[in-house]
């Protein structure tokens, strides 16, 4: 089936939201749903459409062990609760990609003090997913200069720009400024924060976020 | 109290602010998420998976998905509620594959678990989906567009949307070909969706004028 058809798309996210759709086309749907934003939107609609009827369900308190549960299952995820930038899986095995990052880099980055190489991040998906984009960014060692660079140009919807938050390992992330989504982006606004324990990039409106603090998903991560 | 609809857009600052924080990891911000939406997204559940303990598993398998899932939540995209209510009732439904493998017979007596005595109760006193439906409609934009369905169209959207029967079982339940419910539920979303696109559109010439 061609799912770019717009009215197949359409009446498919339909009688998914639904519930319509069953058994095998169901999960055959979800499994599109990843590669195809005009799905997505497209079952976002219907959901923002339909999900309103569920409010005159009369609330139903589930009893405490259902909590209790739920969180002996999350207290087991130790790397959560050190704050999801410190999910070491993220960055574990990218090893090969530093140091080609590192290569690329050089030739991006006056080095301040030859004995001090820069340091570089990588920046992986932060939903843990094996998505082929990431970022690489490397920081000066005196921290004045950084710069960043895809490694594969992310897609971005027109009224989109991508935001870098310095993360310390306490307190809330710090602006470092948007970043281009598809070329080499040098920041020498200032010195990047020395507590800063991770770098990230988030989703936000153009012009960056309206608030201070990141406001779109994180799509990128990566510890220093 | 069921969750008027009017509180739908009105809880999602609160609800997104909540969602943010636990997408960093902090667990007070998600232990509050629960308290307000879990007594909701376990009513969604329950709904389609009539049986208690097993819509118990799949609360507890809808939260420890947000929990990790949390900071894929876009609110620039999606009501918090909305998104919540979706994870919720995909899973349910998915529930409801595994359990169709196994005899859906329930026990004569009850057991020794009170739970399964009030809820027993409860599932014969529960509203019917047409009804809750009618009780949607107290919706503005949906009040409108639930009248533009005809009564077949209504009553098979309704046992499909609220019970997450399929299309064969709403054939069975309404006594009717299943080619025809089919075609039911295909035109009343249809009819639904033009019919809250021009009620948008009549809101926002409402408030040019």
């Amino acid at each position: 089936m061609d799912y770019s058809r717009p009215e197949l798309a359409d009446r498919l996210a339909a009688e998914y939201a639904a519930g319509t759709l069953r058994g095998g086309a169901r999960r055959r749907f979800e499994s599109l749903l990843g590669a195809h934003p005009a799905l997505r939107s497209a079952v976002r609609a219907w959901q923002h459409r339909l999900m309103p009827l569920t409010g005159v369900l009369v609330p139903e308190p589930p009893p405490p062990a259902v909590w209790q549960r739920i969180q002996s299952r999350i207290g087991g995820d130790v790397a959560k609760a050190a704050g999801w930038w410190a999910r070491l899986s993220v960055w574990r095995g990218l090893t090969a990609a530093a140091t080609v990052a590192t290569l690329a880099l050089g030739v991006l980055l006056a080095l301040p003090e030859a004995a001090r190489p820069p340091v570089v991040v990588v920046l992986a998906a932060a939903d843990g997913s094996a998505s082929p984009s990431s970022f690489v960014a490397g920081i000066s060692a005196d921290g004045r200069a950084l710069v960043t660079r895809p490694v594969t140009p992310v897609a971005l919807q027109a009224d989109r720009a991508l935001e870098l938050w310095s993360l310390p390992a306490k307190g809330a992330p710090k602006s470092l400024g948007l970043i281009s989504a598809d070329a080499a982006t040098v920041l020498r606004k200032g010195k990047v924060p020395d507590d800063t324990a991770a770098l990230a990039v988030s989703l936000e409106p153009t012009g960056g976020s309206p608030t201070g603090a990141p406001t779109g998903p994180v799509l990128f991560v990566g510890k220093l | 109290m069921a969750t008027a609809p009017q509180d739908w857009s009105d809880r999602s600052r609160e609800l997104s602010a909540l969602l943010a924080r636990a997408a960093i990891g902090d667990r007070e911000a998600f232990a509050r998420l629960y308290d307000r939406t879990s007594p909701h997204l376990f009513a969604v559940v329950l709904r389609i998976n009539r049986d208690r303990a097993q819509a118990e598993d799949v609360l507890q398998e809808v939260y420890v998905n947000v929990w990790r899932a949390a900071q894929s939540f876009d609110a620039a995209q999606s009501q918090p509620l909305t998104w919540l209510t979706s994870i919720a009732r995909n899973r349910a439904i998915d529930s409801l594959r595994r359990k169709h493998a196994e005899p859906s017979v329930r026990p004569a007596a009850p057991t020794d678990d009170e739970e399964h005595d009030v809820y027993d109760d409860l599932a014969d006193t529960a509203p019917g989906p047409l009804a809750l439906l009618g009780q949607a409609s107290d919706a503005r934009a949906l009040s409108h567009c639930m009248e533009a369905l005809s009564g077949p169209q209504r009553q098979s959207v309704a046992l499909a949307f609220y019970d997450g029967l399929t299309h064969a079982e709403v054939a069975a339940q309404m006594r009717q070909p299943l080619g025809t419910v089919k075609s039911w539920v295909r035109r009343a979303l249809q009819v639904l969706k033009s019919c809250l696109e021009t009620a948008v559109v009549r809101d926002v010439s409402a408030e040019k004028s």
